[in-house]
Order: structure tokens, then C-alpha cells, then sequence
């Protein structure tokens, strides 16, 4: 069964879900990153035949997770769209609908590229750059924007995809996708599965999370 | 028709006559089968006019169709279109071509058409097709893409296939048998002949390649077609370089270079000297390593690879040519191509890893009737002098490989069929009858063929009203691409040579070095120095997808390694070095050394501390050894079959292993053997030996075991390319399509999860069977096994013969263990 595992970060409680995003438990917000919908449309409108259930199976996990952690607002860390329009997102809005109780709030990533008039009608606040909700800040990409300061304490961001590549015995390795914590700063997972993985090299103090299967782990 | 009796051989004759030649037997042979309108293969080695026996039949059928006005009678539409593996050598046989049209007063034009050939040129040639074509596999498809391409066959008389055995095997071979079943459902008149050196099965490589033709007249592919022999004996010399001291543990890679000495009176004392490396990377070390231990070589030292701008290797010819250069340092990227007249000598190091390579490369001296091929074999470690010894023995019985042809290979069809589509649209009923006249689809069925088209035209498993899927629409029956971006992206995708990503590099002040992989440059820091052409050049930084240098005096470099295809040795060769290691076995017992090849007596040392440690397999045994060391628990296991082989025997032994007992392992191989690593003891002993290599049950443990190696993704790169699920563009020139960026892996991970059935995916799955594991070999091996002792050993230090494979490792992963275990088992060990 699918366990999320807490984690305290200044004084905040968090949960740790392996379906690839956070909930944040005082401000009933989930939070997620990269969800690229709309990749396997953009995908298949250019002749390239990928699988579009892997489109079906993120939202439904995305369902999934609201229904277990019944948010009230979704916090998004950039790039939920992978491109431009298609009937792919017709779906997505069709889901959009019937969660019209939860606010879903998305801070630009450099894949977002419908225009504003979308975003309005499938009722999603939007940020440009960034966004603070009490101390913690949410941005796209974290070289670019969030400067912590007296205010905001830690910034959570998205965009690279962080996987954490696992060493063994005699040279055998394998890259899980996970959640990285500085002191400073997180980088989320990419949500969506249609997604690659990019190696992350933590510090000593870091705080790595590797996801397996329905579990969280722990890494250092 | 009487050959001599006709008008076109007095022509030929008397021009031949006037330059004081006649012509060969098969030249005439084939020119008799020419005019008598049939079909065939000329066997030939490069060199002997092979050019001339399909193409002056081709000159001798025009002018005995034209008998009065065959030298004022020009703009013939196309007449021969000559198929060639090479782009480099389009151009020499062309301009030889010119030659003889030019002498015989004819007015016949010459095209060439590859990815060199200019726009204006390629106008030129729709205006006014030439009557010889000389074309490469893509290009020809690129022709098919054109809107009214059918029109350019209409007059076709000849289609030559030069090289045949090269395209034979390979997905390029394919894409000529595809173009040769749409030419004949176009123009069911013309005659194929394929021009094929030497190989093990040239009957089937005629079946292969006249397959569509046989079928125009209704006959079995395998008996259809005249064969055309050329009986042309070489004298072959082989000798081996050997080091003044044998080490007792090889390495690979490791001596070649240290004999560099011994090479230098060999170029002194031979007029030109080819020096055949296996990788571009080593060859840039021979390179600086030579004009290092002989200054005076320089400027008349070469080198001469694949990264290496056109110009340059095009000047590095054009100087063998002349006999200007001495040596040339060189790669596979002269295997093939025209005769270097002044080449004396060649130098083979590193294992060649085949018979048939071996001689090809050898053939490259002495090309003068009479003259001698001699060859050199420097071993890059101690014990690949094994492989000279084998190798001279298969040399004298000629025991040359086989060409597998390949099957089924659904990328390079969707390929085909997007092609077709683009041009002038397609009927699948049609296409269908066509392609099942071919070697490679004749067992396709209809169900295959319904999942292609679905593929083509709805891009397989989708959510129906939540898709746009598009590439190729059916209008009226008609299935066709209208799309001009998509139609733009899959011309520029044309093609079944899949390499990695490339970067030009070039000089900041100007200059073209040559390109070099995205990945190599990817690591480089500014200041860094690497070599590249035989230059010391310093990473200044990329632009515009370029990699911008400058000269350096640096002493030290990195060298880049280039991960080209690794060769695997063949199973002939891998069954004359079991011989010879037999030999080496009981040679030790024995007092008389007489007769016994000089390589093995030499190794005399290395053998003796094999023995002493461990054992020395004889061609009915199979050895073991139980290893332990610092890195764990070793069990290195020695069937001399290739890497490939022992690759998937690794996989299969580590799963059957995994079943005893939860166990995770790391596997390495080289061509001599494979070694299983773990961090607990291995449990193989006498008890279940024979059951760990037992052929009972071995298709389903391979299948069992692909899934956890990384087999069937790394061939599903190549597929998804060729299948257009991947765009690669092209080094430095344009821009990678915006959000459709993927890699291999993610789409392959992707389709395995989300739509197993697709036949790309399963294609890749296919392919490990037939190329990477082999399973026929692999079979045959387990079989041998099965009939032999098998040897277990437990040497309390690495051996002779496992010590390379230490070196030379390549690891895979595979495990029984829960993946969350492992994880946990591991999570100490992250990579700092």
C-alpha cells in the first residue's frame, strides 16, 4: 500500500507522498510540480505515436491524491502544461470541473505557454514568477528566482527532475526519481511519468527522499 | 545472343584491346548473362574489375540496342543506377566511368547522388536524368520521397548493387531490398546484379538480394540468378609483432602502443603502410605515439577516421593514391573504397575479431596480379596473439563468416511506408504484395501488417476523442502524409545509420576540425585539452551548436573515446582460438615444440602461470573459476564465443544462479569469457553445473532475464530513430524540434509500461534475440558444453586468462532481490 512518509521542515508538517508530490498539512496545500500535461497530445499531433494512458494514468493519480489528502488548494511549481493547446487538455478540464471546490494555483514554468485567457477559464490562478504562502516561497526554476530573506525561510521549486542515482557493489547503479531538501531550498519531482530523470548531486546535510515503487525512502 | 558475335563486345573489345587489356572471364561471363536480360551476383574481391563486369554490360547492351547511333544518341533517361555502400566511392567509380564513356565517344552523363550532392546538382538530374545513377541505400529512398519519383525508373535497364556483402546484414541491406521490391512493382524489366566479395553464405545473399526479381518471374528465390565467380587466388602473409617480454597479466589496450617500435622498420621498409585500429580513440593515440618515437614521419603520416572532416580524409586518399604518404593511421573508414596502389604492408592491431574482416583489411596491399598481401598482427595485450595463431589457420582453410541477413524489421518498414507516403501517397494492397516479395518480410502476417498501418495512421494505443494523433492520413484509400512539417522532419530522417548526437568543432579563428559526440564535449570545461584529428586543441566553448577551439601546445590530453558498435568475435574465429588454446594445453606436457605456431610458444610463460593458478581449457572443456577478492565474490567462466554470447550467457547464468538463492550480481565480459561478481559467495559448484548450462528451458530464461538487463532498451534507441519516434538532427545544423524532445529510455520505459505490444518495442526485444544474444549460437554453445567437462577452479589470485576481463568490463545489473532491499542494501554507498 501507498505510504506517505512525514517530514518536518521549520516547523512545518509535511507528508512525503511516492505518488510524487508533498502535502502540507497546516495550510492544506499539495504540492507538486511538472506534471507536463499534455506532452503525450503534443507528442502524438506530431505524428510521433506515443501511449496516451500514461496521460490518464497522471491524472488519475493526481485524482487519487486529492481524494486522500483532500487539499484545498494546489500549489504548482511550473510546467503543468507541456505545450500548446490540444484535445488532451480537454481532458484534464473536463477533471477541473468536478474539483471545482480546490484552488489551484500555478507558478509559471518555461513550458507554460497557453495564454492567460486559458488559464482564467479553467479557473487557474496564476503566478508569473513566484509565489509565497506564509514563509515558503514556490518557484519554477530555482537558480532564477526567491531570494530567501528574513521573511521567507525556504523555497520550494521544480524544473530539473531529480533523480538520485544509486550505487552498489562492483559498479551497478540506477537512477530513482526523488526529493531533494537543502537547507535552503527544495527541487520536487517531476509529477508526470512521461518524464526523464536528471542527476542530482546532494551535500552531506542534504536530506534525500527516493521513491520506489509505493514507498518513500529515506536516503541520507 | 552470342556475346562476341555482337556489336557492343567488338566495341568494348577493340577499346579494351587499344589500352593493351582483355578482358577477365567473369567480366565476360557476366556480360553474356547481361545481355541475355538475367539477373545474378558477380563474386569478386575489390580490385579486379568487378566495376567493369556490370558496367561495361551495361555499355555493351546499349550499343547493341543502338548498333548505329549508340555514340550520337544521348538523353536516354536513366539506364544503370548503381547502388553503393560508400559516398567516397561514388566519386572514383564515376569518374572511371567518365573515362570509359568519354574514350568509347559516347554520350552518356554520370550522376552521382548521396548526402554530399549539391542542390543545383540535384535539379540538374530531375531535369534531365543522367543514364548512370550511382547512388547510396538512403538516397535512393530520398528519390522515393519525391513527388513523380516513378517517372525517373521508367527506362531503368540495370540496377548494380556494388558491395553487397557490406549492406548484407545490416538495416541498410534492407532498405536496398525495400526500394528493389518497389522498382520491380514499378518496372517489372530491369536486371539486379549484386557485386559481393567472399563470404560464407553467398548463395543466400543472392536469394536475399534477387528475391523481388524471382518472384517477377515466378520462380523460388533460392534457386533463381546466375552466380559469376571470379577466380582470383590471393597470396596472403601473415606475421605477428611480438613483445620482447610476454606479460603474465594481460591487459587490453594496455601493450599495443608500447610497440610502437617494433612498427616503425615495418613502415621504413614497406612503401606505404596502412595501420588498421579498432577505434577512433586508439587511433589518435597510434597517431601521436608514432610521430613521437619517429619524428622524421611527419608530414608523411596520416590519420584517417570517421570524426575527421570530409576534406581532409578525402586528402588523405587522394595522397594514398599518389604514394605521397607513408603511413596512414586508420580505422573500419578504410576498410572499404577504392585501391591504394602503393600500399605494401598493412598493420592489424588489436584483435580484427573476424576472418572476413581480417582478409579484407589484409587485401588492402599488395593489389598488383601476382603481388603478395602481407600483413601484420600486433596484440594490444599478450594473450590476442592467440587470435594470430587462429587466425592464420582459418586463413588457410578459409573459414569465412556468414552474413545473417536480417528479418522483419519493422522501423526500417514504417520508415518505408512514411517515405512512400510522402511522395506520391501509397495503396497498402499494393505495397503489401510488394514487400512480402522481399527476404525480410516474406513471413510477415497480416496482423503485423494491420498493426504497422494502425501505427502509421493512429499512432497505436489512444484515448480516442481526446487525440490528434497525425502522420499518415488515408484519403480515398490513399495513405498519404499532407503534413509539410512532418513530411520536412521524416526527409531529413531518411536513413538506418544511427549515431550518436554530433558536434561540429571548429577553430575560434575559423577552420573546420571535424565533429565529435555531444556527450564527449558535453564534459569538457573551458581550458581543457583534447585531441581531435591528430591535433592537441583546447575547449574554448560551444556556440551555435559548435564546439570553438584553439591550437594548443599542452603536453598532456584526454583522449576522447568514442563508443562506437564493439565488435563481438565470430563464432568461426571463436572456434579456431578454442583449437589453438587446445594446443597451448597440451604443449605444455610435451618436449618436441615442433610445428606448433610460434604465438603459442611464446605465450609459453603466461600459459604456465594459467596452469599453475588455474587450469588451461582444452577444446572439450569448459572452464570455471571461483575468484575472491577485495570486490567481492568472482566466478569467471570462459567459452571463447564473443561478447556478445557471453553477455547473454551472463544474463541467463546470473538469473538460474538468482533462483537458488536471492543474490545480486554485476556482469562483465570480453570476448573470452564472462564474469559474474558478487558481494556473497556464488554458489556453483560440481553439483549444478551442468543444470546452470543447460540448453533446456533457455528461451524462456533468456526472455526472463532481458526484462531486468539493459539489452532491449539500448537496441530500442536505433529502432525508435529509424521508426521516427526520435529526432536526432543533424551535428550542429538545426535546431531540435521544441517540446518533442525524448530519450530512448523514457519512450522505451514508456511503451514497455503503457503498450506492450507495440511492435517497435517488440522489435527491440526481437533483436537482443537474433544480434545481442544470439540465441542460436548461444544454444549451440550450451549444447558443446553439455558434451564437455566442465572444470571448476579455485585459484587464490586473479588469472591470466580473467585478468582482462577485469579490465575490459562493461557491468549490467540483474537481480532476484526486492528492488526496495537493494535499495536500502545500497543507500550507503551514494555516489559522492
Amino acid at each position: 500500500m501507498f505510504s506517505p512518509q512525514k517530514f518536518i521542515l521549520h516547523k512545518e508538517t509535511l507528508w512525503l507522498s511516492p505518488a510524487r508530490c508533498v502535502y502540507w498539512e497546516d495550510e492544506k496545500a499539495l504540492i507538486l510540480s511538472d506534471l507536463h500535461f499534455g506532452k503525450t497530445g503534443h507528442f502524438r499531433k506530431e505524428g510521433i505515436g506515443v501511449p496516451q494512458n500514461i496521460f490518464k494514468e497522471d491524472l488519475q493519480r493526481l485524482f487519487t491524491q486529492i481524494q486522500f489528502f483532500k487539499p484545498s488548494v494546489l500549489l504548482i511549481a511550473g510546467d503543468m502544461f507541456h505545450s500548446k493547446a490540444n484535445k488532451e487538455i480537454d481532458l484534464f478540464l473536463k477533471w477541473r470541473n468536478d474539483l471545482h471546490a480546490i484552488d489551484f494555483h500555478l507558478i509559471k514554468g518555461n513550458h507554460d505557454v497557453l495564454p492567460d485567457k486559458f488559464y482564467e477559464e479553467a479557473g487557474i490562478k496564476v503566478s508569473k514568477k513566484k509565489l509565497s504562502v506564509k514563509n515558503f516561497c514556490f518557484t519554477h526554476d530555482i537558480n532564477e528566482e526567491c531570494e530567501n530573506d528574513d521573511e521567507i525561510t525556504f523555497t520550494f521549486s521544480g524544473h530539473i527532475h531529480p533523480g538520485i542515482k544509486v550505487n552498489g557493489v562492483g559498479k551497478q547503479s540506477f537512477m530513482l526519481p526523488c526529493f531533494y531538501f537543502s537547507d535552503t531550498y527544495a527541487v520536487l519531482p517531476a509529477f508526470s511519468y512521461f518524464t526523464g530523470l536528471y542527476k542530482i548531486k546532494p551535500g552531506k546535510k542534504d536530506n534525500v527522499f527516493a521513491l520506489v515503487e509505493n514507498k518513500v525512502i529515506k536516503m541520507q | 545472343m552470342k556475346l562476341k558475335a555482337t556489336k557492343g563486345y567488338d566495341v568494348v573489345h577493340a577499346w579494351l584491346k587499344e589500352k593493351s587489356l582483355s578482358p577477365f572471364q567473369f567480366q565476360q561471363e557476366t556480360w553474356q548473362h547481361i545481355i541475355d536480360k538475367k539477373s545474378g551476383l558477380v563474386n569478386a574481391p575489390t580490385g579486379c574489375g568487378k566495376t567493369f563486369s556490370v558496367f561495361l554490360g551495361s555499355v555493351i547492351d546499349f550499343i547493341n540496342e543502338h548498333p548505329k547511333n549508340y555514340k550520337t544518341k544521348s538523353k536516354n533517361n536513366l539506364q544503370l543506377l548503381w547502388v553503393t555502400p560508400l559516398r567516397a566511392l561514388a566519386t572514383d567509380i564515376g569518374r572511371a566511368m567518365e573515362e570509359v564513356i568519354d574514350e568509347l565517344g559516347m554520350n552518356w552523363k554520370v550522376g552521382i547522388r548521396n548526402g554530399d550532392t549539391s542542390i543545383s546538382d540535384r535539379q540538374k538530374q530531375k531535369r534531365q536524368v543522367p543514364e548512370v545513377l550511382i547512388i547510396t541505400p538512403e538516397s535512393l529512398h530520398l528519390l522515393l520521397a519525391h513527388k513523380n519519383y516513378t517517372d525517373v525508373f521508367k527506362s531503368l535497364k540495370i540496377v548494380a548493387v556494388d558491395e553487397w556483402h557490406e549492406l548484407l546484414g545490416s538495416k541498410r541491406g534492407v532498405q536496398v531490398e525495400l526500394a528493389i521490391s518497389r522498382l520491380a512493382g514499378l518496372n517489372p524489366k530491369f536486371c539486379l546484379w549484386g557485386i559481393s566479395a567472399t563470404i560464407g553464405n553467398l548463395q543466400q545473399a543472392k536469394e536475399v538480394l534477387l528475391s523481388p526479381i524471382a518472384n517477377l518471374y515466378q520462380q523460388s528465390p533460392d534457386k533463381f540468378g546466375e552466380t559469376v565467380t571470379a577466380q582470383i587466388d590471393k597470396n596472403i602473409q601473415i606475421e605477428s609483432v611480438f613483445p620482447d617480454e610476454i606479460e603474465k597479466f594481460p591487459w587490453a589496450g594496455h601493450l599495443g602502443i608500447k610497440l610502437v617500435d617494433k612498427v616503425i622498420p615495418i613502415i621504413m621498409n614497406s612503401r606505404t603502410t596502412l595501420i588498421f585500429i579498432n577505434t577512433r580513440g586508439m587511433s589518435e593515440m597510434w597517431y601521436q605515439a608514432l610521430l613521437t618515437a619517429c619524428p622524421e614521419l611527419a608530414g608523411v603520416i596520416a590519420l584517417h577516421h570517421g570524426s575527421i572532416e570530409q576534406d581532409l580524409r578525402s586528402w588523405v586518399e587522394e595522397n594514398l593514391h599518389t604514394g605521397k604518404l607513408k603511413t596512414v593511421v586508420c580505422t573500419a573508414s578504410l576498410d572499404l573504397g577504392v585501391d591504394f596502389r602503393p600500399v605494401e604492408t598493412v598493420i592489424q592491431v588489436g584483435s580484427p575479431k573476424g576472418v572476413a574482416r581480417f582478409l579484407q583489411r589484409a587485401g588492402r596491399s599488395g593489389h598488383r596480379p601476382g603481388e603478395i598481401s602481407k600483413i601484420y598482427f600486433l596484440p594490444t595485450h599478450s594473450l590476442e596473439l592467440m587470435e594470430a595463431a587462429a587466425l592464420k589457420e582459418a586463413t588457410e582453410i578459409k573459414l569465412i563468416e556468414s552474413r545473417e541477413p536480417r528479418l522483419l524489421c519493422f522501423d526500417v518498414l514504417i520508415q518505408y511506408l512514411s517515405t512512400l507516403a510522402i511522395s506520391d501517397g501509397f495503396y497498402p494492397k499494393d505495397i503489401f504484395e510488394e514487400i512480402k516479395t522481399t527476404y525480410c518480410y516474406r513471413d510477415i502476417n497480416d496482423e503485423e501488417w494491420q498493426k504497422i498501418l494502425q501505427f502509421t495512421t493512429a499512432g497505436g494505443v489512444a484515448l480516442q476523442q481526446y487525440d490528434d494523433y497525425k502522420k499518415i492520413e488515408i484519403i480515398d484509400g490513399l495513405y498519404k502524409i499532407n503534413n509539410r512539417r512532418i513530411a520536412m522532419r521524416h526527409r531529413m530522417h531518411i536513413g538506418t545509420i544511427v549515431s550518436d548526437p554530433m558536434m561540429k568543432v571548429k577553430f575560434i579563428s575559423g577552420g573546420f576540425v571535424g565533429v565529435i559526440e555531444e556527450w564527449f564535449i558535453a564534459r569538457l570545461q573551458p581550458g581543457d585539452i583534447f585531441t581531435l584529428a591528430g591535433r592537441t586543441l583546447e575547449f574554448v566553448m560551444i556556440k551555435e551548436m559548435t564546439a570553438l577551439v584553439r591550437k594548443s601546445n599542452a603536453k598532456k590530453s584526454i583522449i576522447p573515446s568514442w563508443q562506437g558498435g564493439r565488435m563481438p568475435l565470430s563464432a568461426n574465429l571463436g572456434f579456431m582460438l578454442r583449437k589453438k588454446f587446445d594446443e597451448a594445453g597440451l604443449l605444455l606436457h610435451k618436449k618436441n615444440k615442433k610445428g606448433i605456431d610460434r604465438e603459442i610458444t611464446e605465450l609459453q610463460p603466461l600459459f604456465e602461470l594459467q596452469e599453475y593458478l588455474s587450469h588451461i581449457p582444452k577444446q572439450n572443456e569448459l572452464l570455471i573459476e571461483h575468484i575472491e577478492t577485495q570486490d567481492g565474490f568472482h566466478l569467471f567462466v570462459f567459452p571463447f564465443e564473443g561478447r556478445l554470447v557471453h553477455e547473454a550467457m551472463a544474463a541467463v547464468l546470473a538469473y538460474r544462479i538468482s533462483r537458488i538463492t536471492p543474490i545480486t550480481f554485476s556482469l562483465a565480459m570480453n570476448d573470452y569469457g564472462f564474469e559474474l561478481l558478487s558481494d556473497q559467495p556464488i554458489p556453483l559448484d560440481d553439483t549444478n553445473s551442468y543444470g546452470l548450462f543447460s540448453p533446456q528451458n533457455l528461451f524462456a530464461d533468456i526472455q526472463r532475464s532481458l526484462n531486468s538487463v539493459e539489452m532491449a532498451k539500448r537496441k530500442f534507441r536505433d529502432i525508435a530513430v529509424i521508426g521516427g519516434l526520435i529526432f536526432t538532427g543533424f551535428p550542429g545544423e538545426q535546431k531540435k524540434a521544441r517540446h518533442l524532445q525524448s530519450s530512448a529510455s523514457l519512450l522505451f520505459n514508456v511503451f514497455a509500461e503503457y503498450e506492450p505490444g507495440n511492435l517497435l518495442l517488440r522489435q527491440s526485444y526481437n533483436e537482443v534475440m537474433e544480434q545481442q544474444m544470439e540465441e542460436e549460437r548461444l544454444r549451440k554453445m550450451l549444447e558443446r558444453i553439455q558434451k564437455s567437462k566442465i572444470i571448476i577452479t579455485f585459484p587464490n589470485r586473479l588469472t591470466p586468462f580473467c585478468f582482462p576481463i577485469k579490465v575490459d568490463s562493461m557491468r549490467e545489473n540483474l537481480t532476484s532481490e526486492k528492488l526496495e532491499d537493494r535499495v536500502k542494501r545500497m543507500q550507503m554507498q551514494l555516489e559522492k
